[in-house]
């Protein structure tokens, strides 16, 4: 018996030891690895000892981020960052880059660009015209480009051509009212370093991140942040911040924790969100600056076929209360009651029927479609607790007018699958958009036979369609305000589309920074120039 | 030994082959694919179709799915349709941080449910056995997130002890620091893995002490730790080493949660990012990879039981 056990216990404490071992091998041959992977930046870093802002960001951009293709949030971030568009185009107008000026030809169709003189790449190369030209061409040339339907069209596209070192001609196919916005928002990449690229976003010069931007990139380090330090020569004087970090934090609860201890500067967080956290014991300040995203209601028309129904729903609504619902505070939304967000200078609230609520209408108008008690689904998208607010809100308002809503929660891509089909099955959902600041850019979402067009309008509606082509091709300033008066009239009219909501992001940072003012908040990137941002 | 060991990989093949035709199937049983998550109401449907067209989503289902058993038969991954880098290269960055937060967690997890389990399972009904035991039963009703956002609320933002985010801070790749970044990650996975191990030594602690054996061993007057460490021990750790080959699967998707609470820069957000985004490639890069682990790891818990247990040894020469 005591052999038995001898040899037992032998094999057993061999197994035992090797397991221990190799584990421990593993574990050091890691973490030596990860000393060297994050040893060279921290050399660099830990020497100068500057200010560094670290934003936290809820995702990584989805591609290898470039000028031409990428077009998520974060890639864009990214790219405002390191390289400069010619201007940036939001609704309080223009802000130039890269661009001095431009001047309009006298038949609208040329827009001459004068380029800022002595800019250089931040390899030293000077940028001139033979880059705009080639990045423009370069988004011509790819149907996936971000900017592609900004310069393509069914006319032709818009010619770029190289007029001396310093000027660009944009010569459009059509008058275009909009041509200044069509080309703005857009980065210039390096010719010198991108010629002979196919591949937008698998090359090796991405990474290399030359661009005449306020900051360059030095590391990706995938799944977890992005470090960028300042570029010294920045055309608009050297950032006031030395390093900036794009923190990944995915989880929402754990930036809001990251956030009050300080470990992040800045994060972008929910009214909900911020009323569980402790803003002023922390120190921080929240700063709600719109984005110009409407959210609304579409009632499928081809499924709720009788104009008076829809309009009795809506009559059923109370705005204002299902935005404090899901938004808790007037001071971080804005309420919207045509297609354009209320920034737009061509928003025209009073030209069009509001559908403030009214009980007694919203009966009268069922009755007189001979309607009864009638039921209908309303689907939301299931990640979303202000849709979902609104769904149970509208639920509780419609039923005082005998109007039945089944609330669906659904996948938000399989739902923004099922509402491009016109014959899906719910009567109502909720959608939400971010367009451009001229309001011919929201045509995809209206048109009859627009992919966007979600509340389905069939040919009965045609006047929307005549309408915006009468707007895109209208030069004259008066004549185009009329225009898309009469269509945000139009298309409230159909009782199909309620437009709830332009909600606020809400920009927590921590009590160190300082200047956003300067640095201007902006839909998309944040900072419109980050470069002007400021740390105690 | 080596025959049984190459029939069971065998084996395994047309195993692997059902479970990738299963989860195929089901990804594309979904309303919705990746081009849907990735169009925007700017392009025209040219272009739509056109992507559809580049990544064969215009072909059916068996034709797509037999392309990409082409490729990860010549030992490709591919690209992600989504961010469109390559799978291998992001996998091999993440799976090492994986291993790296799962590895030590699960192996302290594991000693401590050994040593814990046979104290509690020796003394059963004492003192130990009480508060052993409880603790467990209170462990694992605990879900991970919450323990997770626990510690951070406590040691990250209350006492500010340690950093919440990520593996390190940015600029600072010491050791110190990665360590800082280490501890609560780690303390959460060692108490998720711990009790179903510590339940699982502690009831099979007890189920051999009722042997006959035992009964013989204290009728020959051996001591109690004789008995223990002798006999029990050896019977109780068969079970518990076939427990850590099934474990296998875990370096990979072990810590998808707890991993994604810290950004901890492993499999696991980028397993979940690729889920929400009906990312094909990289949803079965990872399900073939865990699955065959799955495979692996139950091949493994029999060889070390066989190596463990004579008598099982035999039977699988014989």
């Amino acid at each position: 018996m005591s052999d038995m056990t001898g040899s037992a216990l032998s094999r057993r404490s061999f197994v035992k030891a090797a397991g221990a071992a190799a584990g421990m091998g593993a574990a050091t041959a890691l973490l030596s690895k990860l000393g060297i992977s994050g040893g060279d930046a921290s050399f660099a870093y830990a020497a100068d000892g500057g200010k560094t802002f670290t934003y936290a960001i809820a995702g990584e951009p989805s591609v290898s981020p470039n000028v031409v293709t990428t077009s998520d949030r974060f890639g864009l971030m990214t790219l405002k960052l390191v390289y400069s568009p010619l201007w940036m185009y939001n609704a309080d107008g223009i802000n130039y880059f890269l661009a001095e000026s431009y001047d309009e030809s006298d038949d609208h169709l040329t827009l001459t660009v004068h380029l800022r003189q002595g800019v250089t790449w931040n390899d030293g190369e000077p940028f001139t015209a033979d880059d705009v030209v080639f990045s423009y061409e370069a988004a011509e040339s790819d149907p996936e480009a971000n900017q592609y339907s900004q310069l393509v069209y069914d006319e032709g596209k818009v010619e770029v051509t190289k007029v001396d070192d310093n000027t660009v001609d944009f010569k459009f196919p059509f008058v275009s009212a909009d041509a200044a916005e069509m080309i703005s928002q857009f980065f210039i990449m390096p010719k010198h370093l991108y010629e002979g690229v196919t591949d937008w976003e698998n090359n090796d010069v991405n990474a290399k991140g030359v661009g005449t931007g306020p900051y360059k990139l030095d590391e990706y380090a995938t799944g977890q942040y992005l470090s960028f330090s300042a570029n010294e020569s920045y055309f608009l004087g050297k950032p006031n911040i030395d390093r900036v970090v794009f923190q990944v934090i995915t989880n929402e609860n754990t930036g809001m924790q990251a956030i009050q201890a300080g470990e992040v500067n800045a994060w972008i967080g929910t009214p909900t969100e911020i009323q569980q956290m402790s803003i002023e014991a922390n120190g921080l300040t929240v700063t709600p600056y719109g984005e110009g995203r409407v959210a609304y209601l579409a009632i499928n028309c081809k499924r709720v076929t009788d104009e008076n129904v829809r309009k009795a729903i809506l009559f059923s609504f109370d705005k204002k209360a299902i935005a404090d619902a899901a938004l808790l505070s007037d001071e971080y939304y804005d309420l919207e009651y045509t297609f354009l967000p209320t920034t737009s200078q061509f928003y025209a609230p009073d030209a069009v029927e509001k559908y403030e609520r009214d009980i007694d209408k919203a009966k009268q108008l069922l009755a007189d479609a001979g309607q009864t008690n009638p039921s209908f689904t309303i689907a939301y998208d299931s990640g979303n607790t202000l849709t979902e607010t609104d769904a149970l809100m509208m639920q509780e308002q419609a039923a005082e007018a005998g109007i039945t809503l089944n609330i669906q929660a659904i996948d938000p891509t399989a739902l923004s699958n099922a509402m491009k089909d016109e014959n899906n099955e719910y009567d109502m959902y909720f959608g939400g958009y971010i367009m451009g600041i001229d309001p011919s850019t929201f045509y995809s979402l209206f048109g009859v036979d627009q992919a966007w067009n979600y509340m389905h309008y069939g040919d009965e509606y045609s006047q929307i369609d005549d309408l915006f082509n009468q707007g895109s091709t209208e030069t004259d300033p008066d004549k185009r305000k009329q225009i898309y008066s009469d269509v945000q009239k139009a298309i409230q009219d159909t009782g199909a589309f309620y437009p709830l909501y332009s909600n606020k992001r809400l920009l927590v940072t921590t009590s160190n920074v300082k200047n956003i003012e300067e640095a201007k908040l902006v839909p998309v990137y944040t900072f419109e120039d980050l470069s002007k941002l400021d740390m105690d | 030994m080596a025959k049984y060991i190459a029939r069971r990989l065998l084996i395994a093949i047309p195993l692997l082959l059902v479970i990738t035709i299963i989860v195929f199937l089901l990804i594309h049983a979904a309303p919705y694919d990746a081009i849907d998550a990735m169009t925007n109401p700017k392009m025209s449907q040219e272009t739509i179709d056109a992507i559809r067209a580049r990544y064969g989503y215009d072909k059916p289902v068996w034709v797509q799915y037999f392309a990409w058993l082409g490729g990860i038969l010549q030992g490709n991954f591919g690209y992600s349709i989504v961010s469109k880098t390559s799978i291998s290269e992001q996998l091999a960055v993440r799976i090492p941080n994986t291993i790296l937060l799962v590895l030590p967690s699960y192996l302290v997890a594991y000693v401590l449910a050994i040593v814990l389990g046979l104290v509690a399972g020796s003394h059963r009904g004492g003192k130990a056995d009480h508060v052993i035991d409880g603790i467990a039963s209170v462990l694992i009703a605990v879900p991970s997130f919450w323990l997770a956002m626990l510690l951070i609320f406590v040691f990250g933002y209350l006492l500010r002890w340690l950093p919440i985010v990520g593996m390190q801070t940015v600029g600072d790749g010491s050791f110190v620091d990665v360590l800082r970044h280490y501890i609560l990650p780690f303390v959460t996975l060692t108490i998720a893995f711990l009790p179903d191990n510590l339940r699982y030594v502690r009831s099979s602690t007890i189920t051999q002490i009722t042997q006959d054996y035992v009964v013989v061993q204290q009728a020959f007057g051996a001591k109690r730790s004789e008995i223990m460490f002798r006999h029990v021990c050896r019977n109780v750790l068969g079970p518990i080493l076939t427990r850590l080959g099934m474990a296998l699967p875990m370096l990979v998707t072990g810590a998808i949660i707890t991993e994604t609470i810290f950004s901890w820069p492993g499999v696991g957000p980028y397993f979940m990012t690729a889920i929400k985004g009906m990312d094909y490639p990289v949803i079965m890069s990872i399900l073939i990879l865990s699955s065959a682990l799955v495979i692996l790891g139950n091949l493994l818990a029999d060889v070390l039981n066989a190596l463990a247990d004579p008598r099982i040894r035999q039977g699988v020469i014989a």
